[in-house]
């Protein structure tokens, strides 16, 4: 007798809501759907022109119409832009950009992460009274303007004899991403619980081994957010690498911008777009690989305090 | 020799004062409980105790050796958190070993002693596994046995018991009472639950707002409360108080109730200051030790007055009687031998004339 | 007395932050409002020029290319907005239809990935008037289209906003979402019982819920806005002209090009000023929510 209300019950809350399910596809569904596909297209048609440019010849280019695949597929304009395209006066690719690029990510990633997550977690775990009043200097500073400190500090790296190189590239962007990665790590860290921080304090009572082997092991979440947020930044910087690189040691983007911007004769757009996808493709594979802690990210980037 | 000893304790957050010139003294392999209600400044003093928390004016010894500058890895003791405070991203085993990385122990004798903890509180077989895959008693466990590998001499116990269920803190409550009598140290244990500072403590001190209200054996703090408000905060269902008058004739001296009109013979209670004629005082009953029904004992005073309401808890039924004012009289007896009256009924009951605590109205002490 | 390496060891620890927080913002920030008082051209001087104390600023505000900067950092801070719209309106979709939710969700937040500059490269090749969309235009027939916007001053701009909407609008797209999952989902089931019409819970619960979520979009927009630089350099180069120049680009273009280091010192401490116009509401909202919320707790 109940078995068979429940099943009576249960059959009609499938009808019903299979019902509902049909009245919302065919109704407001349809408009959002449509809203937002066009919106998508949007989004990705950049995207995908650039493909396609970057596939085709030249020829086919000539004839206008964006929007077509290729008619025949060629990777030569690839191999140009890797390694036989001029930027300005030398004719060797992006190549060298992108291994310069390289070598200036490492140390900015690892000065960065290193000096913001242990004042993170000095100003976070430890009782220093005046850790309130740096934590709004450092929300401050994050939010300055690369331009007002962008003078004096191509001063001071001339008269320390560091301009020009990797390392000056290396050193300024790790400056200015210090204030935001600082709150990032101290808002991550003050989330751990007090107990724990206290009891390894009475257990061990050292700065750097309680950070070493009880705090880092717990960070692997933020580490990877921060480690996107950096990769993305540096990558996809362009000023700080025009103006502290020197000649030979300026990164991918600026590259990248002589390259397209200052080209002489004939213009190859297939090889600019491919220049342009190779320059891009680093920092998109990072997105498309770990997307979910790429928005987490972002956010954290965005709201804090 | 590990006495604990604090002198003049003064604690401030900002202007607010916490603690005010508080001395306590520790013994030896003594268990002593600090009981209060939240906010009362245990946990504090505690923490100073263990270094995680500055004294603002004061002194702090373990064994006559001054602590109080101290970093807490040296001051020799072990502590048990609230929430265990185990470390996530480490085995258990890793756990206990990281308490001992502040003493340079060689290999095996840090192994030695992990193997002793793990024997004594039966955690051998979780030893690799990680604080996420472990109960709540489990944790606590293993918590424990973080503090007994240091192999100190005093341990302090931060409300250990208050994240478990009511069984398994009855389990644990045991447990830590076993391993005291084993290892015969010294602990201070701070708790808000009476049922386990007086099933554990050698000593419990009663603290509210800061100031340790009395210090004394279980039995001596159920009996003889220090004042009103030890009266009140030991025992369940708490202690009825009522305002009264004393009068005194000859060598009999009584105290009224005024809105109910009953007298209360106080001609056996040891006074210490016995009071004077028409002096206001507030004379404690507890709800346990009225009786129901006829009795030969010698009584103080029987209450006639109406049922308000009764609640019954298994074996025991607390019946409360309206006396005229706001707080009602809560009385507890065993239900499988009286008949429980019903609302609105008024049967007479009685209180021994040796079980009374009376207090000063005004400086609310114990007289 | 030995030392208490408990109370030593944090301290060393924050010595490098706290140094280059001095040094190279407090410091350089000092030395670039000093520098913007003195007659400094291609090397710093640092003797204050007391005879025309604001003789750099007085040929800013001559300037016209500073003037069409600080109009266009206007005109890009609307036009921009309409992402944090787009993106409110995006994300209220995606949250109502769930369907698809991670799909749209990667597909709106990638060109945050890409950088400014192949951003700007890409958008100027489907500006491209011979070539791009303006051409596939003429050959579906429509001959009167005119895409060509970066070719003419006065579109120019609006080449700028649009590739500028395409590469935030997941951005905000993401930082609404993130605020509309935070609403209560009590809130949706009350509303569908009380049978509140769709325009009416959104206008009239949602979006007031949602006010320092559109407040922070806002500020971080112009903060953003107010440092507009690469995306104009790949796009248009400043030009026509001068026409699509920002503050940021005026500061480097000062510095770099003319090589003026004082009168690029005096546009930077216009650009710090702007900065600090729009950071104020930031700073006081933050306080006024943080002391909010200790209320609550207590």
């Amino acid at each position: 007798m109940s078995t068979q209300a429940t099943t009576a019950a249960t059959a009609a809350a499938g009808v019903r809501s299979k019902a509902r399910k049909k009245k919302r596809i065919s109704g407001s569904s349809i408009t959002i759907m449509v809203f937002l596909t066009m919106c998508a297209a949007f989004v990705s048609v950049p995207l995908y022109v650039v493909i396609v440019t970057s596939f085709k010849t030249m020829d086919q280019i000539a004839l206008g119409d964006v929007f077509a695949l290729p008619t025949t597929w060629t990777i030569e304009p690839w191999i140009t832009a890797w390694s036989e395209v001029c930027a300005g006066m030398t004719c060797e690719g992006v190549s060298h950009g992108f291994w310069t690029s390289m070598k200036i990510l490492f140390p900015s990633l690892i000065l960065s992460i290193g000096v913001s997550s242990v004042t993170g977690y000095a100003l976070a775990l430890w009782k220093i009274r005046w850790a309130g009043t740096f934590l709004f200097v450092l929300f401050l500073c994050a939010f300055v303007p690369f331009q007002i400190i962008m003078i004096p500090l191509v001063v001071l790296n001339s008269s320390i004899g560091l301009f020009g190189s990797i390392w000056a590239v290396a050193i300024v962007h790790s400056i200015l991403a210090m204030p935001l990665l600082t709150l990032i790590f101290r808002n991550f860290y003050k989330d751990v619980p007090e107990e724990i921080v206290n009891a390894a304090i009475m257990d061990c009572g050292s700065f750097w081994r309680i950070f070493i082997e009880i705090i880092l092991p717990m960070s692997a979440n933020i580490m990877i957010v921060v480690l996107i947020l950096m990769i993305t930044t540096v990558w996809n910087d362009y000023l700080i690498g025009l103006t502290f690189g020197g000649v030979g040691t300026q990164p991918m983007t600026v590259i990248l911008a002589n390259t397209v911007i200052t080209s002489f004769g004939a213009v190859k757009y297939n090889v600019d777009m491919a220049a342009a996808l190779l320059t891009a493709i680093p920092p998109l594979v990072v997105y498309f690989a770990l997307g979910k802690f790429f928005v987490q990210g972002i956010t954290a980037g965005a709201i804090k305090g | 020799m590990p006495q604990v000893e604090f002198s003049n304790i003064v604690k401030r957050f900002g202007r607010v004062t916490v603690l005010e010139d508080l001395s306590l003294t520790v013994q030896d392999g003594e268990f002593l409980v600090l009981l209060g209600p939240s906010g009362c400044g245990k946990t504090t003093l505690l923490n100073m105790l263990a270094g995680l928390q500055d004294v603002t004016e004061g002194t702090i010894t373990i064994g006559g050796r001054d602590v109080t500058d101290l970093d807490p890895k040296d001051r020799g003791l072990a502590m048990v958190f609230q929430s265990y405070a185990l470390y996530p991203t480490k085995t258990v085993r890793g756990n206990l070993k990281f308490g001992l990385s502040a003493q340079k122990l060689d290999r095996a004798e840090i192994e030695r002693r992990v193997t002793w903890a793990a024997g004594l509180l039966q955690i051998d077989q979780l030893l690799d596994r990680k604080p996420a895959q472990l109960s709540g008693g489990q944790r606590q466990r293993v918590a424990i046995g973080r503090a007994l590998v240091k192999n100190v001499d005093v341990f302090l116990f931060d409300e250990p018991l208050s994240n478990l269920d009511a069984k398994l803190r009855t389990e644990m409550r045991l447990e830590i009472k076993r391993l005291h009598q084993e290892l015969e140290k010294t602990i201070v244990f701070v708790t808000h639950d009476q049922v386990e500072a007086m099933t554990m403590a050698h000593r419990i001190a009663v603290m509210n707002g800061g100031v340790i209200q009395q210090i004394d054996t279980p039995d001596e703090i159920y009996e003889r409360p220090a004042n009103l408000f030890v009266a009140r905060f030991i025992g369940s269902p708490a202690m009825n108080t009522l305002a009264a008058r004393i009068e005194t004739s000859g060598q009999a001296i009584a105290a009224i109730h005024g809105p109910s009109g009953v007298r209360m013979d106080l001609s056996d209670y040891a006074f210490r200051t016995p009071p004077k004629h028409g002096d206001t005082v507030v004379v404690g009953l507890r709800p346990e030790h009225f009786i129901v029904g006829e009795t030969a004992e010698p009584t103080g005073a029987v209450f006639t007055l109406p049922v308000r309401y009764t609640e019954k808890t298994g074996s025991d039924v607390t019946m409360f009687l309206d006396n005229g004012e706001k707080d009602l009289i809560s009385v507890r007896f065993d239900h499988k031998h009286h008949h429980v009256p019903i609302t609105g009924e008024a049967p007479p009951v009685w209180f021994p004339k040796d079980r009374f605590d009376v207090f000063d109205a005004a400086s609310e002490r114990r007289i | 007395m030995a030392i208490r390496w408990s109370w030593a060891s944090p301290r060393l620890a924050l010595v490098p932050a706290v140094s280059v927080t001095l040094v190279a913002f407090f410091g350089a920030i000092l030395w670039t409002i000093w520098v913007s008082f003195t007659r400094s051209r291609r090397f710093p001087e640092y003797a204050i020029d007391f005879e025309d104390l604001t003789r750099q600023y007085d040929r800013l505000f001559g300037d016209n290319a500073w003037a069409t900067s600080l109009e266009n950092v206007v005109i890009l801070a609307l036009g921009s907005g309409l992402a944090i719209v787009f993106g409110f309106i995006l994300a209220a979709m995606i949250e109502r239809e769930k369907r698809g939710e991670g799909f749209f969700r990667t597909l709106f937040l990638y060109p945050l990935a890409v950088s400014f500059i192949v951003t700007g490269l890409v958008w100027r090749w489907l500006f491209n008037p011979d070539l791009g969309i303006e051409n596939f235009l003429h050959q579906l027939g429509w001959e009167s289209a005119d895409f060509n916007w970066l070719g003419d001053r006065r579109t120019a701009m609006y080449g700028v906003i649009l590739a500028s909407i395409w590469h935030g609008l997941g951005f905000y797209m993401a930082l609404m979402l993130a605020g509309l999952k935070s609403i209560n989902t009590e809130i949706w089931s009350a509303a569908r019982l009380d049978g509140v019409s769709f325009w009416r819970l959104y206008a009239e619960i949602i979006i007031p819920m949602l006010k320092f979520t559109f407040l922070t979009c806002a500020i971080l927009l112009s903060l953003g806005v107010v440092k507009t630089y690469d995306i104009v350099l790949a796009m248009t180069g400043g030009g026509p002209g001068t026409s699509t120049w920002t503050p940021a680009y005026f500061v480097v273009n000062s510095f770099q090009s003319r090589g003026n280091i004082g009168f690029a010192s005096a546009a930077a401490v216009m650009m710090l000023v702007m900065t600090l116009v729009i950071f104020l509401p930031l700073v006081l909202i933050t306080a006024w929510q943080a002391r909010r919320r200790e209320a609550r707790v207590q």
